[in-house]
């Protein structure tokens, strides 16, 4: 908002997350650990995670339903989403109003969203208010209802948010990426859904929906915070543990592979004044086996204020509010993105210097300074991201569903410290697209389309306006 | 899903909750700050905390647009990023790459009140950081090639949260109708035409005017003692000379006689309605009576207006209500995204319905509990982070006069009555006290290729 306008954009923000995200650790002085915490698995085959950490008052849920987005049948884009959404929105005690009227008086929190590897739902509430609000987790987990009228509500509100995000470049530009550098693999489609998508979701699909996929055995449960272990347990265990065990099909998701050559895709605003572009390619998989490397080489490349990226595109040239890269690094390999915005007039300098700066990174890999600086940064910057409970159960969690040991926090500095010049050279030389690329631009066409054509030789247009995001509508449609 | 549906208002309750911290039962002893002035008028507020080996330090001025001129409007801001652009000992580009070299971040702030730096590092880059610091105050220098490119980087941000952002937008002219004569009726970006014609000499009057040490107050929380810092700042910011704080800002806005509405018309997918109405500035003891009536009205899915526009009548996607913190009378803000189709007035009438309810009988005792409640969760959800600490003192501090005011706020809130809430509503949110901004989507079709 222009009330509090900040140096740094957003955008390196979202990278620098994007970087941190694989790993956490709270730390003991020097080096980076995670607080001891304990599994233990229910009679039901819920898996739990507890973690104490005081400080505060509060306690922090944390469930990961193992199916996310990606679980939506093609034409449903958004089921996932919605049928989250709908959790709190009538159970078989409480309608929507009174669900909210129960959270809110103890100040609590709760939310439900999916991604396209999982469903996370979340709550947060003092100490003192616990026996309240595990119920009031436990009864939307466990007892939602669908009730026909919130469910249509929640449908057009959905739809609606869906325009409202294109009323901003930001929010949508990594959706049209994804879609065009996905087509319509799962990692393609709109986690929220679309316009079109929203509108083919009956009632029976949510309903069917939670009941293949939500149950004890295909859940994990983190929660930190301030509690009493043994008294946590006995309440999880009268609340969660009534939770029938049923089997779940686990879905697999399609590995795609990296588009090959060059294809360009125009998304016209007619009122930009700035154009909003992403590059990139194929990305990894959360578990690559080179995931420090990489994020220790995205950090020079693009993934903090004075990466290469940014020192070209903001600091040197002026092009500019932000530039950044990140690797959303997803069950199988997700999107790598090289993403800024500039205004109309310097659209062709400002793209052609971001792909002299991903040649530049080929040609001449990174120097010891540049790798010295990187380590210490992200070894710096990493006990802030496990810092709050809420952090720490989501992290631990986490680290469950994607099959990580809490090496994967405890280990971080040692394995940042082992990345020498040769190995990101060899990183490099893997996972950073040279020549196959991929563009997304949103901006006002009739001024951009005549320079930007120069970038590939295959090129696709729509307008913002055009329901869906890419591929259009026509495709996917049955 | 729910970011996506809304994330500038999201962006809204945010800034609106950083600043209705409270708690009912909090002891400041549970968070101990221990304080000291500096002989150069600076004031130094430490609260250790060795949960994780980082330190969070904020650096609030007591400057911003409201201390600008017409011709000059988004100088603080611009000013700031200056700050990271070269100083005597650290050049330009030294500070960011001497920080993050040494495992450190940094970012900035600019309000229509203040500028704030903040840094966080592991604590063995705390004397790296005190000589930035110390650096940049005492010996910033102005290179007119960074001069130059900077601006552009100013002009794209603005592009970024105004000229292509709706509600930037919308906001932007709500408050350039609501002040005609205080400062606060500019942006704190600044208009685009001024952005482009700042001098040099714009900005070492702007460095003159507003960086005194006895202008600013430091405040730093974590891996550290108060001795450390106290002998760091003896060391590195005690020397800085101090010199005068700017003019006092003397301009009052007149009381707003008759309700005011303007209209944006743009390309967009939705329209956009926001309400703005006067209140005063933050240190005024209705401070926490309006913000238990924030909470009633907007907080969480239980409130009346959520209650009212989203689920009832389902005329709007979201609704939340902002007020930014002021050392001058200020506004609070509502916002409501109409749904697909929906005229805004229809959100508008509703809202006013609202308000005329608080006006004719009081909230329950439901609700106040309720309000109190969720003060207490804000506050420790601002103390769970060594950076929420850094931020929420300081804010305390400048703009409330005392960080002990952060640790007595349960006693204030627990103070505030059915009748106050009551009495605010009817003295502040009144058809004569507000402006009414609304974003209405034109045709934008073009001819295709």
């Amino acid at each position: 908002m222009s009330h509090r306008i900040v140096r740094k954009t957003e955008l390196l923000l979202l990278a620098l997350l994007a970087v941190l995200v694989g790993a956490c650790p709270l730390a003991s002085a020097q080096s980076i650990h995670l607080p001891p915490h304990e599994k233990i698995v229910l009679k039901n085959g819920l898996t739990v995670l507890l973690l104490q950490k005081r400080g505060v008052p509060l306690v922090d849920l944390s469930a990961v339903v193992k199916t996310g987005a990606a679980a939506d049948p093609a034409g449903q884009d958004g089921l996932a989403s919605v049928t989250a959404a709908l959790l709190r929105k009538g159970t078989k005690t409480r309608t929507a109003q009174q669900f909210a009227a129960d959270l809110d008086f103890i100040g609590a929190e709760f939310d439900a969203d999916a991604t396209s590897d999982f469903t996370a739902i979340r709550a947060n509430f003092l100490t003192k208010d616990l026996s309240k609000g595990l119920e009031l987790f436990a009864d939307a987990l466990l007892h939602p209802t669908f009730p026909q009228g919130e469910t249509d509500k929640i449908l057009a509100q959905s739809l609606d948010g869906v325009k409202a995000a294109k009323d901003e470049p930001q929010a949508v530009l990594g959706l049209y990426f994804n879609g065009y550098l996905f087509g319509s693999a799962p990692y393609g489609r709109p986690s929220d859904g679309d316009e079109l998508s929203l509108k083919r979701i009956p009632r029976d699909a949510i309903v069917k929906f939670y009941e293949a996929h939500y149950a004890p055995g295909n859940t994990i449960l983190a929660v930190a915070g301030e509690f009493d272990s043994a008294a946590m347990k006995k309440q999880l265990d009268e609340t969660l543990g009534s939770w029938p065990a049923r089997a779940v099909t686990p879905v697999s998701i399609p590995v795609t592979p990296p588009a090959k050559g060059k294809r360009l895709l125009l998304i016209d605003k007619p009122d930009a004044t700035q154009t909003y572009f992403a590059i990139g390619n194929l990305g990894t998989a959360v578990d690559d086996p080179d995931r420090v490397a990489i994020r220790v080489v995205n950090t020079v490349f693009g993934g903090r204020f004075t990466s290469e990226l940014n020192e070209a595109l903001r600091v040197e040239s002026g092009y500019t509010y932000g530039a950044g890269s990140f690797f959303d690094s997803r069950k199988v390999p997700g999107p790598f993105e090289i993403a800024s915005f500039t205004k109309n007039e310097t659209t062709l300098p400002a793209i052609d210097l971001a792909l002299q700066v991903l040649d530049n990174l080929h040609k001449n890999g990174l120097t010891p300074e540049q790798l010295a600086s990187a380590k210490s940064y992200l070894k710096g910057q990493y006990p802030p991201s496990i810092e709050t409970s809420a952090q720490l159960a989501r992290r631990i969690a986490l680290n469950e569903f994607y099959g990580f040991t809490d090496d994967e926090v405890n280990q971080l500095e040692a394995r940042i410290d082992a990345v020498t010049p040769e190995i990101a050279r060899r990183v490099i030389e893997k996972h950073f697209p040279a020549d196959n690329l991929v563009f997304v631009l949103i901006g006002k066409a009739s001024e951009i389309r005549p320079v930007v054509k120069k970038y590939a030789s295959q090129m696709d247009e729509r307008s913002i306006n055009d329901p869906g995001f890419w591929p259009p509508p026509a495709s996917t449609t049955k | 899903m729910k970011a996506f549906r809304s994330r500038n208002l999201a962006l809204l309750v945010l800034c609106a909750a950083s600043l209705i911290a409270s708690a009912a039962h909090a002891q400041s002893n549970d968070f101990p700050v221990s304080t000291r002035t500096l002989k150069n008028g600076m004031k130094v507020l430490v609260q250790p905390d060795h949960s994780i080996p980082n330190v969070a330090l904020y650096i609030f001025y007591r400057i911003g647009s409201r201390n600008e001129r017409p011709g000059t409007t988004g100088l603080s801001h611009f000013f700031e990023h200056m700050m990271f652009n070269g100083a005597k000992k650290y050049g330009p580009g030294e500070l960011d790459k001497a920080e993050e070299a040494n495992g450190a971040s940094n970012n900035a702030y600019t309000t229509r009140d203040v500028t704030v730096y903040q840094d966080w590092f592991p604590h063995s880059a705390i004397n790296l950081i005190f000589d930035i610091e110390a650096d940049r105050i005492r010996d910033l220098t102005f290179d007119p090639k960074k001069i130059a490119s900077e601006r552009e980087v100013v002009a794209s941000e603005r592009r970024l949260s105004v000229d292509n952002n709706n509600p930037g937008l919308l906001d932007e002219q709500l408050w350039a109708t609501a002040f005609i004569a205080h400062p606060y009726q500019w942006p704190v970006v600044g208009w685009m035409s001024d952005i482009q014609h700042w001098t040099m000499d714009d900005l070492k009057h702007h460095f003159e005017m507003g960086y005194s040490p006895s202008n600013a107050t430091m405040v730093v929380v974590g891996d550290v003692s108060p001795d450390e810092i106290f002998q760091l700042c003896e060391k590195f910011i005690e020397p800085i000379p101090s010199h005068a704080p700017p003019p006092p800002v003397t301009t009052l806005e007149p009381e707003q006689l008759g309700e005011r509405k303007l209209v944006v018309r743009k390309p967009a997918q939705l329209p956009l309605l926001m309400i703005g109405y006067h209140v005063p500035q933050t240190n005024n003891p209705d401070f926490y009576a309006l913000n238990v009536l924030r909470t009633v009205l907007f907080q969480g899915e239980s409130s009346r207006m959520y209650q009212r526009l989203v689920d009832k009548d389902q005329i709007a996607l979201d609704v939340s209500a902002d007020s930014e913190p002021g050392f001058d009378p200020t506004l609070v803000i509502i916002t409501a995204q109409p749904r697909q189709g929906i005229d805004p007035q229809l959100c508008e009438k509703a809202i006013y319905e609202e308000l005329d309810k608080l006006k004719s009988s009081s909230i329950t005792d439901q609700e106040l509990e309720k309000a109190k409640n969720n003060r207490l969760v804000e506050f420790y959800k601002q103390m769970q982070t060594i950076n929420g600490r850094a931020n929420t003192i300081g804010t305390y501090e400048v703009f409330l006069g005392d960080y002990h005011k952060l640790f007595d706020a349960a006693k204030n809130y627990a103070a505030v009555t059915k009748d106050d809430v009551q009495r605010v509503a009817k003295q502040y949110f009144g058809a004569n006290n507000r402006t009414v901004a609304t974003l209405l989507p034109e045709q934008e079709e073009k001819a295709k290729p």
